[in-house]
């Protein structure tokens, strides 16, 4: 396989290196693109991902299924600091998906007196994390489940749903209280029910997490 | 463009060593082309030109257009932005549905203002930017690459993997650096992209508590790249402490970037990706060689900034580079805008950067100037501090030192380094706040 990079994904123990091929980023900017596609972000419209770089093994095939799906995007990092820029974003812009919203996003927003409900005003699909979800929630919004399950993203397809993740690349399961996943098909590091951080129960391919 | 052989000295042979000449004449061309698609798509061009009354057709050389064409700036930008409702700021020259990303400036200066994209349709002709300087560093195939950055200027990692090398990826994020000391010890990467002052003292710190040895993590580095603000002395004494090369690297107005080769006097930028000018400062009197850069965009035609004003303060070259290369130097020396006149006495960031970082709890070097104006009565720092220090302690020994750095008696806010960390932009703290 041909080396892409070394990406991160996060485990019970903390961050943890992940060697990726170009083969398997390939599959999964397709998987990527019908996600985006079931969240109906596709021509013309507008998606905003909030990530960290050490995250861009997970976010970079969302963001070419984003460019090959013929949507638009736009990038900040997941932290409190940016929380301006994600609110310059939503201000200036119509998007129609906002991914990844952290409770350091929200701390930001906080900080600088901007409600959420004006934010993430308008927009059809707000991907929060851990923390943020519910935070969302109680503010009054509709999000939907995003989390990292280690190397897998897992969205959820409507409010109130599990988080998916590709069921035709990975297989999650509950270990105690532990999400751990497997990968299906060959990759450069071998997932085989390998502990991520996330805490919640496993439906099908989807979780609930547990904060 | 294929890659060129491991043995090649440079990346672009043929244009990084192109003759002075050569050079003009190919940015004269480049440039009148741009002209009239800046004019005719861009709404921000089209009215300050108009406002002018100058048009393309007036211009038919390098000398017309330095001696005719209007000067834009970010304010303009913000403006034209705020008045029309156009969130590009007039600066874009695609139609909407044809942009690929719209991702936004740091926002050093103020907000950050968005940067409208076309990938694949709007970018250089030739690989440059990173490109042909890692090349230039002994970066080859193959090899691994740190790279230690954020994501708001979209996924910068491609133009790593386009170089055939692999990057091993980072937040840009003092938490970050045991891990980059780790992996750093596991795949000895040859490239590092990017550093600042707050890192290095990271790495220290995780060094000492680890019992890494710093040279051992950075032995296999043939480069290692600081951008965002200039390093503090006691980073860049650190650093090469441990045996780095280190290469400085500095944005060109917003228009295109520019890099430190091997020789380290002066950053390269690519002329045949903008076209530069230095103007004197306006109100320096004689600055001496001391100018404003003015970039002007020549390969990007989706959001091409046209006789922009970038505010930083640079000394320039045109002499060839005792590496080879024939493109201008520039020495970067600080931002207009970040300047403040303290009882007669002019003032940078860097100027009470020593003092501060020079007290053990601010070893970060990670402040603030209070600037409510250019001239102000009392010379205002909001400073990080780490740890359980006594604070009346570190406000007096921060005081002291700046007086004797500057000869001014500042006036010191202690706050935790975590709360100027969070202040972003990510690769670097505002070194300047208004309140």
């Amino acid at each position: 396989m041909t080396p892409w990079g070394v990406g991160s994904y996060e485990g019970p123990g903390g961050r943890e290196p992940w060697e990726i091929s170009h083969e398997e980023i390939q599959r999964d900017m397709g998987t990527a693109s019908k996600t985006l596609a079931e969240l109906g972000v596709g021509p013309g419209q507008r998606v905003l991902f909030c990530s960290m770089l050490s995250e861009a093994g997970q976010f970079w095939p969302l963001i070419v299924g984003a460019m090959l799906s013929g949507a638009q995007l736009s990038c900040a990092d997941a932290t409190e600091g940016e929380a301006v820029r994600v609110a310059m974003f939503t201000r200036l812009i119509e998007y129609r998906a906002v991914l990844g919203v952290t409770p350091a996003i929200l701390d930001g927003l906080d900080a600088l007196g901007h409600p959420y409900a004006d934010v993430f005003a308008g927009i059809e699909v707000i991907g929060a994390r851990p923390g943020a979800y519910e935070r969302l929630r109680a503010a009054g919004l509709s999000p939907r489940r995003f989390v990292l399950c280690g190397p897998a993203v897992a969205i959820a397809d409507a409010p109130d749903a599990p988080a998916l993740v590709s069921a035709s690349e990975w297989e999650i399961a509950g270990d105690g209280d532990r999400v751990v996943v497997t990968g299906r098909r060959e990759r450069a590091t071998t997932f085989e029910r390998t502990h991520t951080a996330v805490r919640g129960d496993v439906v099908g391919n989807g979780v609930v997490w547990r904060t | 463009m294929n890659l060129p052989p491991v043995d090649s000295v440079f990346y672009d042979t043929e244009y990084e060593t192109m003759p002075r000449d050569e050079i003009t004449q190919l940015q004269e061309e480049l440039l009148l082309e741009m002209i009239p698609h800046a004019y005719e798509h861009s709404a921000l061009v089209h009215e300050t030109w108009e406002n002018a009354g100058v048009h393309p057709r007036d211009i038919r050389s390098i000398d017309d257009f330095v001696e005719r064409a209007p000067f834009i700036d970010k304010n303009a930008l913000r403006r034209f932005r705020d008045e029309r409702g156009d969130p590009y700021g007039g600066t874009n020259t695609v139609p909407p549905d044809e942009l690929t990303a719209i991702m936004s400036t740091s926002g050093t200066t103020g907000d950050p203002t968005l940067v409208p994209e076309k990938w694949g349709g709007g970018g250089p002709r030739r690989p440059a930017i990173i490109t042909r300087d890692f090349w230039g560093m002994g970066v080859r195939p193959g090899d691994h690459v740190a790279l230690v950055l954020f994501t708001f200027r979209g996924p910068t990692y491609g133009l790593f993997q386009g170089l055939g090398t692999i990057p091993i990826l980072f937040d840009f994020d003092p938490d970050e650096m045991q891990r980059f000391c780790e992996l750093s010890l596991r795949y000895r990467p040859t490239g590092l992209y990017n550093f600042g002052s707050v890192l290095i003292n990271a790495v220290r710190e995780v060094c000492d508590a680890r019992g890494y040895d710093p040279r051992d993590v950075f032995s296999s580095y043939k480069g290692v790249v600081f951008a965002g603000e200039p390093l503090s002395p006691r980073a860049r004494r650190l650093a090469e402490e441990w045996g780095v090369e280190l290469y400085e690297h500095c944005g060109v107005g917003d228009v295109t970037a520019s890099f430190e080769c091997g020789e380290h006097d002066g950053l390269h930028i690519w002329e045949d990706t903008a076209f530069v000018e230095e103007i004197e400062l306006a109100d320096a009197g004689d600055g001496g060689d001391r100018k404003e850069l003015v970039a002007t965009a020549l390969v990007n035609r989706t959001a091409p900034l046209i006789r922009y004003r970038s505010d930083d303060i640079v000394r320039v070259s045109r002499d060839i580079c005792a590496c080879g290369r024939t493109h201008m130097r520039m020495w970067p020396i600080g931002r207009k805008g970040d300047e403040v006149v303290v009882q007669g006495k002019t003032i940078l960031p860097i100027d009470v950067w020593t003092a501060v970082e020079s007290v053990d709890a601010c070893a970060m070097g990670l402040f603030q100037v209070i600037r409510t104006g250019r001239e102000v009565d009392r010379l205002r720092l909001r400073v990080g501090y780490a740890g359980k220090a006594n604070e009346a302690s570190v406000r007096d020994d921060v005081g002291a030192a700046v007086l004797v750095e500057t000869g001014v008696e500042p006036e010191i806010e202690l706050v935790p380094n975590a709360a100027l960390l969070k202040l972003g932009p990510p690769h670097k703290i505002p070194r300047v706040a208004k309140s």
